[in-house]
């Protein structure tokens, strides 16, 4: 871990020193982590090259650029001046930190197949062009996270629990619905604007991230993570997440049948405690889909559904 | 002392009932009827119906699950399918089980998370399992090589259409559902999905 943790961080300041004075930071280091940071394939959006740069862009302590000054104040204004280059910027940084608190799980299969599927029901959203990205955390919880731009984290716990296909995808649904209507970047927002932006002003004059990431937006993200979204937001991500895997053809009832199994779970399960204190209760998630629903999407439902073993199993899927 | 076995056993069996009730699936979950329906031989409205279903009539839900549609056993052990949103779990006879009542304490817990600290969490915490929490956000540092890994992981709309198509999926136009009543104001002409 603490390799890992190194090497990402040499990466980050080599990238970083390579867009401000790139000569120097290649010779310096030998360009040993250059290709660290560089996606191992072409982006499906012509985004992911500016995020990446973004990233980069973030200013170490020997440079400190304006970007994380700039990302964390258009935070404090409003969300029309959060261009897609930024939203996708905004969002690596907090992925990174999910990705801090959990590492990815080894079967690379899997990771391949929660790809395929997320990209798929991306494909039908009203943004299907941001750089997707999909990515099962080796953590035995219940929970699925999202951050701006296109990152969608589920837990194999999760994972390990779903009855069919169907059911992973409204789970990814609803949180590419958080995605496509910035409810991250919101609720980031109303944070910064409510005061805890000063203490993290004032928290970051006291201990500087290494001059690594905006230590700011850091802990505006690990906030956002700990408290959870709008409860309004989640209860339309679930709204048009089930509209979404409908669209994407899959039975929408699949998000419901997940919504049911939470109700069993109690809050002060350990597996499902952060689930619990960020969302809305199960049983008003589910009222609240009764409502919206009715019998309007029966018509789209009742296809068999294969299991995640199932589909794993196939070979198409290689 | 003498108690102690005792109560060893005794929280071995409630460990056992609160593991099997959530990392199982729902095929013991109680439910009970939230409005009067009737228990259909097969899925669907249109299929026959076997016994009218009465308020609060308590059903044990099985594992089948087609479309909106659940299968159950009634007490006198008729199995049958009811629609998912005909059942709910307030009114659910209190059982020997904690699920029926779980999620009525996760609604009064949610708001008073401090004093979540029930038999359940005492029973489980002894497993030594827990998901991803709260302080491993907070002591999160950025990984990196991680994210790259992400973006190594990345897969382009034609790979996801192929996928789709050998997994025998269609795209499909939905209308999206409006809000309802209570939130209507709240966003009003939020439809983030293209109709084509």
């Amino acid at each position: 871990m603490m390799a890992f943790k190194t090497l990402g961080f040499a990466g980050l300041i080599v990238l970083t020193s390579m867009q401000v004075h790139s000569e120097d930071a290649r010779s310096a280091l030998g360009g040993l982590f250059q290709n660290l940071l560089r996606p191992a394939q072409t982006a499906p959006s012509g985004n992911a090259g500016n995020a990446l740069g973004g990233l980069l862009n973030m200013g170490g302590a020997a440079n400190q650029g304006p970007t994380s000054t700039d990302l964390v104040s258009l935070l404090s204004q409003s969300l029309e001046q959060i261009d897609e280059p930024k939203e996708i910027e905004i969002g690596r940084q907090l992925a990174a930190v999910l990705l801090g608190a959990k590492p990815l799980h080894p079967n690379m299969a899997l990771q391949r197949y929660v790809n395929r599927l997320g990209r798929w029901i991306s494909l039908q959203s009203s943004r299907p062009d941001l750089p997707w990205s999909f990515a099962v955390l080796d953590d035995p919880g219940y929970n699925a996270f999202a951050a701006p731009g296109g990152f969608v984290f589920v837990t194999k716990g999760l994972v390990d629990q779903l009855t069919d296909e169907s059911e992973l995808a409204g789970i990814l649904a609803h949180e590419i619905t958080h995605v496509v209507a910035k409810h991250h970047l919101k609720a980031i927002q109303k944070t910064a604007k409510t005061g805890l932006l000063t203490q993290v002003v004032a928290s970051q004059l006291k201990s500087d991230l290494a001059g690594g990431l905006s230590s700011q937006l850091l802990n505006l993200g690990k906030d956002l993570y700990s408290k959870g979204l709008d409860q309004d937001d989640e209860l339309e991500a679930d709204r048009n997440g089930v509209v979404l895997s409908a669209s994407a053809g899959f039975d929408p009832y699949g998000l419901v049948a997940v919504l049911q199994q939470l109700r069993t779970a109690t809050p002060a399960n350990p597996l499902f405690a952060l689930n619990f204190s960020t969302h809305p209760a199960p049983q008003v998630r589910l009222d609240q889909m009764e409502l919206a629903m009715g019998q309007r999407l029966d018509i789209f439902a009742g296809q068999p559904s294969v299991t995640v073993a199932q589909r794993l199993a196939r070979a198409g899927n290689r | 002392m003498q108690a102690h076995p005792f109560r060893a056993v005794a929280m071995g069996m409630l460990l056992a009932v609160g593991v099997s009730g959530v990392l199982g699936q729902t095929t013991d979950e109680i439910v009970s009827v939230k409005r009067p329906a009737e228990l259909r031989i097969a899925p669907g409205e249109t299929a026959r119906s076997l016994a009218p279903l009465a308020l609060q009539t308590p059903l044990t839900r099985l594992s089948a699950r087609q479309g909106a549609w659940i299968q159950v056993r009634t007490a006198a052990g008729t199995i049958g399918w009811v629609h998912m949103f005909d059942v709910g779990i307030s009114g659910a006879p209190a059982t020997g089980s904690n699920v029926a009542t779980g999620a009525l304490r996760s609604i009064s817990n949610f708001f008073n998370r401090g004093s979540a600290q029930g038999t359940t969490s005492t029973a489980t915490s002894t497993v030594g399992i827990r998901g991803l929490g709260s302080e491993d956000i907070a002591n999160a540092q950025p990984n990196l090589a991680a994210l790259s890994q992400v973006d190594s992981m990345r897969q382009n709309a034609s790979q996801a259409r192929k996928f789709a198509a050998d997994a025998q999926l269609h795209s499909r136009v939905v209308a999206p559902l409006p809000a309802p009543a209570a939130m209507a104001s709240a966003n009003p002409q939020s439809n983030p999905f293209k109709v084509p």
